[in-house]
């Protein structure tokens, strides 16, 4: 950085922490509930009832009951509701910060079918003011919109925040449905697999969608251990790029990538031989996944690294796939293990060391977390095991 | 945290353009222009044609605004990110994918309309087009552009990027959600670079801890303002 403004070379950065975590998905209505699931080797995909899938590739989703749009109202403030149940509380000073690729899309499609909504729910705004109201935050919030890799960025935001001063706290919430108008452009771009996906596996066929909803307390560690907060985890280093090469395919070099994770390794001041497990985004198309081992070889060269991806188990749930990654993350590196990829039969062979049929110890303290999209954006977060 | 102020470039109902090829950036709720390729581009680009209005709409600014800064032309990739704030992101793409899935219980729904159905969408474009390799988010926020421009400088500031574009775009609000949010249509980016004393400056733009943002020393309470100040002060 050649400017006199960069306030990283002036300023040690503070250690940011994440000091509650919650996960609504397919699987249950909270983060203890998708551990014992994904490590169980569950999946949560199963025929959807919400819309009529006949003309589709596929008739399969992880998704939530009780999320329908009913008299107009949006899915996502039961999806919130229940997340925010357990959650605990949130300083009223917080930033807030949402993820969604495309929040009350459900009020959308009931209006243009010309059923009862109210348009003013549409606009990103007023759930970000939904939120803001629930928690008494001083903070209007902003919702990031980067594709699939929107709650990863809105994580590394948030750390960078408070890493750089600027925040002492970031509530960070992640959410996307299950929607026909989602679920039919997949189709169309013959991306959904017809029966339940396989990430890694070398006869993929394509992703399954999902639905969910996360949230990250992040603070700055100084402060939670001054209000005697949980530390369940550090965010060590981020990083995003784009590779400027295809609105809806990934650089076959994997380019973006291996920029992010370059990135945040150089954050997290710690080489490539400290990562010792990475939660992959996985997605089991077959450019998608194949991109990833692309990056990880290059990055990790021949020596034996789990890794693993969560959509067999809850489905592709798009804006919000970082943060319940990132949460479950967390129970990972808590409890020293990797939970195998459900729906991974036959092992990529590029991903040998990789990937595993097995839960795998996680022999360190950090793990890689990664998501690309739509647009060309990469992603990356790594995360550092909390002190017992 | 300051940067410097070195491109900017618009598309409003009034028309479009950028900073050194003088005229004004004027907002209003005029119909915006339709954007033909010979607009944007000199040479013959295939992509733009296919776009969503949405993504014409913000490519362009992007373009202009690179092209006021003199960093249109480029061989190798650049570490250049993008911040877009967006009230209403692709939501007339939105309605018009929607269109071709409430046909046939979905049996027609279009793919190419789907693949713009991301607010994000048109920023891949620009990092496609110009080489643009930093991290590109479009934002919804109320706060009329300028967080967009706070992200940015935080981004610059905390050496993400050397160079940053922060702007606003937003089509018109579709009829049916007439009522439900307040804006006027158009979009407009800023070049901003981390580089102190930069040759083609406009003028300096800092933000505050409290994240006010200041240029040349008097408050913003918008991005729009922003550049109506900065076009203000040049020299054509």
């Amino acid at each position: 950085m050649s400017g006199a403004n960069t306030e990283r070379a002036n300023e040690p950065m503070r250690e940011v922490c994440i000091s509650a975590a919650q996960a609504v998905t397919g699987l249950g209505p909270d983060l203890e509930s998708l551990w014992r699931g994904v490590l169980a080797g569950e999946s949560a995909i199963r025929p959807l009832e919400r819309f009529a899938t006949g003309r589709y590739l596929s008739a399969n989703a992880s998704w939530i009951a009780g999320l329908d749009c009913n008299d107009g109202c949006s899915g996502i403030y039961p999806l919130l509701e229940r997340l925010f149940d357990n959650f605990g509380p949130v300083p009223a000073d917080a930033a807030l910060l949402t993820a969604s690729t495309k929040g009350c899309v459900d009020v959308m499609e009931a209006l243009n079918g010309g059923n009862a909504g109210d348009p003013r729910q549409v606009p990103m705004a007023a759930t970000l003011a939904w939120i803001s109201n629930r928690f008494g935050l001083a903070s209007p919030g902003l919702n990031i919109n980067a594709a699939c890799a929107s709650s990863t960025i809105a994580v590394a935001r948030a750390a960078s925040l408070i890493a750089a001063g600027r925040s002492e706290a970031v509530l960070v919430v992640c959410m996307d449905l299950v929607s026909e108008f989602v679920f039919s452009g997949f189709s169309a771009l013959q991306a959904l697999s017809p029966e339940l996906c396989r990430p890694f596996d070398r006869n993929r066929n394509g992703l399954t969608l999902g639905e969910g909803g996360a949230a990250l307390l992040i603070m700055s560690r100084e402060r939670a251990r001054r209000e005697g907060r949980p530390e369940l985890g550090l965010i060590a280093g981020w990083g995003a790029a784009n590779d400027a090469t295809h609105i809806t395919a990934p650089a076959r070099d994997a380019c973006g990538l291996i920029q992010s994770v370059r990135q945040a390794l150089k954050r997290a001041a710690i080489g490539p031989e400290s990562i010792a497990a990475i939660s992959a985004h996985g997605t089991a198309t077959p450019y998608n996944d194949q991109m990833e081992l692309t990056a990880f070889r290059a990055l990790f060269g021949e020596r034996p690294l789990p890794m693993n991806s969560i959509k067999g188990s809850i489905g592709h749930t798009l804006g919000a796939a970082g943060g319940i990654e990132i949460a479950l993350g967390l129970k990972c590196l808590e409890q020293r293990v990797l939970p195998a990829t459900v729906g991974m039969l036959e092992p990529e062979e590029a991903g040998d060391g990789f990937l595993h049929k097995t839960a795998q110890p996680i022999q360190g303290s950090y793990l890689l977390s990664t998501n690309s999209g739509f647009g060309g954006v990469n992603a990356a977060l790594i995360l550092k095991r909390g002190e017992d | 945290m300051e940067a410097s102020v070195i491109g900017i470039g618009w598309v409003t109902g009034a028309g479009f353009g950028w900073g050194r090829q003088g005229g004004a950036c004027v907002f209003s709720d005029l119909p915006l222009p339709p954007l033909a390729r010979k607009d944007v581009f000199p040479e013959p680009n295939q992509r733009f044609g296919r776009m969503s209005e949405y993504s014409k709409l913000g490519l362009a600014a992007v373009a202009f605004a690179l092209r006021d800064a003199g960093l249109e032309a480029w061989s190798a990739k650049r570490a250049i990110g993008v911040v877009a704030a967006t009230k209403l992101g692709c939501l007339t793409t939105d309605l018009d994918y929607h269109q071709t899935v409430l046909l046939q219980g979905g049996g027609l729904a279009s793919p190419n309309l789907f693949a713009y159905t991301l607010a994000n969408c048109f920023l891949g474009d620009a990092a496609i087009q110009f080489g643009l390799t930093g991290s590109s988010v479009a934002i919804n926020e109320e706060r009329e552009g300028v967080d967009a421009l706070r992200v940015a400088l935080e981004d610059l500031a905390m050496g993400e990027a050397e160079t940053m574009l922060a702007g606003i775009c937003d089509l018109a609000v579709p009829e049916q959600y007439r009522g439900s949010v307040e804006l006027l249509p158009g979009a407009a980016f800023l070049v901003l670079t981390a580089t102190a004393e930069a040759d083609n400056s406009y003028g300096s733009v800092r933000l505050t801890q409290d994240g006010g943002v200041f240029f040349n020393g008097s408050g913003v309470g918008s991005l729009v303002e922003l550049v109506q100040m900065a076009l203000a002060g040049r020299q054509v």
